[in-house]
């Protein structure tokens, strides 16, 4: 019977590492669009994930909105910061180059890490519902209702945003001018527009990660940055432009991260998942399931 | 007479500190068909450039209907009516034929005529029909060029600028090229042309201006050009 239960126990770190890593592809959505449109890395992701985190916790225990519902709140609330991160920041710094760009974004997410620790202390916090400590069980296998619940919320974001590209006019100038911004603006597609748009999307996509982070895990003011280095790896899994490859690229990391603590041991999750990073930028440089970008 | 629809007048251009083009003037009337021939870097492109505004003019006008065009951003020079095709095609490779045509047709003045103007260019084209659920990508050459120009004229232009739409073509596609601009300017679309292939462009064109490393050097009607012993001398030595 040894042979059942660890073949139980596996199913199980592989059911964890499916439903943790689907936030990280979301976040790594936002990144892989605001790369692609702008060649930003807008590092300062995941200490935008934590602001949103911030925001439902304390949604939550000052009016005790639910999280869930503070999720449907903090959408328009991140396009909103998103929009403003690009018209005040980057919008004026993009045009002196990638490197100005990498710089403010990394300046951005130390000054809103010590402003978050600053505000609200550097101690961790978590959100502490009804339901946080639920399990369904199915057979002999215990699923948690929020980790299940963050599994469905990352798969509606990324189907939202997959729809949203390829059928909107708007979706289609995002992917246009993401291909060739100058080719896009001589059909009269503003470039300013188009990119405080993906911007918006993509702070949106962090927000909705940051929520869902907060109903399953405690976070700190400096936990973001972990996030972000997690999200660039999904990019690179995923391979860059691709949507659903995004969210694929999160849930392999998380499955490798979640493997890789069980059979070695729990140190060595983030050792693992950067070797994998390696591994594939050396051998598949454009992404485990993104097509192979031509060169026009 | 009216005014030209476009006109250039005594226009300077540096990309940085070195100048390209020099004190040229040129004009466009509705429903003409010009053409800007010369050798490579003859400022050709660079005229293109700073009328679609992707370069600044540091002295001169650009007057549209008369009136003169300040400094605008590509994609509001757009909505005026000017088209540009750029050389190269710079079609959106990864989207479709038809996600192309319909971002042609992107600002809300074309927007509307949307299915009207893609019953137009597949009559044109029959073949970009055909295509139209292929990446952009996967085209040949000559459909590629075909796209870039039906991408343009789902944007309904007033003036259709085309930078080399011959360039890189087999034979029989460069003819079937110059006939293509042929019918549109029948069909009544104000052009403004860039080639190489100045032969096959003096034969087709209404009035034709030459460059010459960023000045205006000889300017006329096709047939004038043909009979002018300095322009055979330059540019069709190699017909002789």
């Amino acid at each position: 019977m040894t042979g059942f239960s660890s073949l139980t126990v596996f199913v199980q770190i592989l059911i964890n590492g499916i439903l943790f890593g689907s936030m990280y592809g979301v976040a790594a959505l936002g990144l892989s669009l605001i790369f692609g449109s702008m060649q930003i890395i807008f590092i300062a992701q995941g200490t935008v994930m934590i602001l949103a985190a911030y925001f439902s916790y304390w949604m939550f225990t000052l009016v005790s909105l639910d999280p869930f519902f503070s999720l449907l709140l903090s959408l328009p609330v991140f396009m909103g910061l998103g929009w403003l991160i690009y018209r005040g920041l980057f919008y004026k710094v993009a045009a002196a180059g990638k490197n100005p760009s990498l710089l403010l974004a990394f300046g951005l997410m130390v000054l809103l890490q010590n402003l978050m620790s600053f505000a609200w202390t550097p101690n961790p916090r978590a959100i502490k519902t009804s339901y946080t400590a639920l399990g369904l069980a199915v057979g002999s296998l215990q699923i948690s209702f929020t980790r299940l619940m963050v599994f469905f919320i990352g798969l509606a974001a990324t189907g939202l945003v997959f729809l949203f590209m390829r059928k909107s006019l708007w979706g289609k100038a995002v992917r246009a001018a993401s291909e060739d911004m100058k080719a896009a603006a001589i059909l009269g597609i503003s470039p300013r527009r188009v990119s405080s748009l993906t911007f918006a999307i993509g702070i949106a996509l962090a927000g909705v990660a940051g929520v869902a982070t907060a109903t399953t895990y405690p976070f700190d003011p400096y936990f973001g940055f972990l996030f972000s280095l997690k999200a660039l790896i999904a990019v690179a899994f995923g391979g860059l432009g691709s949507v659903g490859g995004a969210l694929l690229g999160g849930i392999l990391l998380g499955v490798i991260e979640s493997v890789g603590s069980y059979v070695i041991s729990g140190g060595w999750a983030d050792a693992i998942s950067y070797a994998a990073f390696i591994l594939v930028i050396m051998l598949k440089p454009e992404g485990l399931f993104g097509k192979a970008l031509r060169s026009a | 007479m009216a005014n030209p629809l476009l006109d250039v007048v005594d226009l300077d251009v540096f990309y940085g500190d070195a100048q390209a083009i020099w004190g040229v003037s040129f004009c466009v009337h509705k429903g003409g068909m010009v053409a800007l021939v010369g050798a490579n870097g003859a400022g050709k492109s660079t005229l293109l450039n700073a009328i679609s505004m992707f370069l600044h003019a540091s002295r001169g006008r650009i007057l549209w209907n008369g009136k003169p065009l300040l400094r605008l951003k590509p994609e509001e020079v757009v909505a005026l009516g000017i088209c540009h095709v750029p050389e190269g095609r710079r079609l959106f490779s990864r989207l479709t034929v038809m996600e192309n045509l319909e971002l042609g047709a992107f600002l809300p003045q074309a927007r509307g005529a949307l299915e009207e103007s893609l019953e137009h260019v597949f009559a044109l084209f029959p073949v970009l029909k055909q295509r139209r659920r292929q990446a952009a990508g996967s085209l040949s050459g000559g459909e590629q060029q075909m796209l870039a120009i039906a991408r343009a004229l789902m944007a309904k232009p007033r003036l259709l600028m085309l930078d080399e739409p011959s360039l890189g073509l087999a034979p029989v596609m460069v003819k079937l090229m110059f006939e293509i601009v042929q019918a549109l300017n029948e069909q009544g679309v104000t052009l403004l042309l860039v080639e190489q292939n100045v032969y096959q462009t003096l034969e087709i064109a209404s009035y034709v201006y030459v460059l010459k490393t960023g000045r205006l050097e000889l300017e006329g009607t096709g047939s004038d050009l043909l009979k002018n012993p300095d322009f055979q001398k330059a540019y069709l030595g190699a017909l002789k």
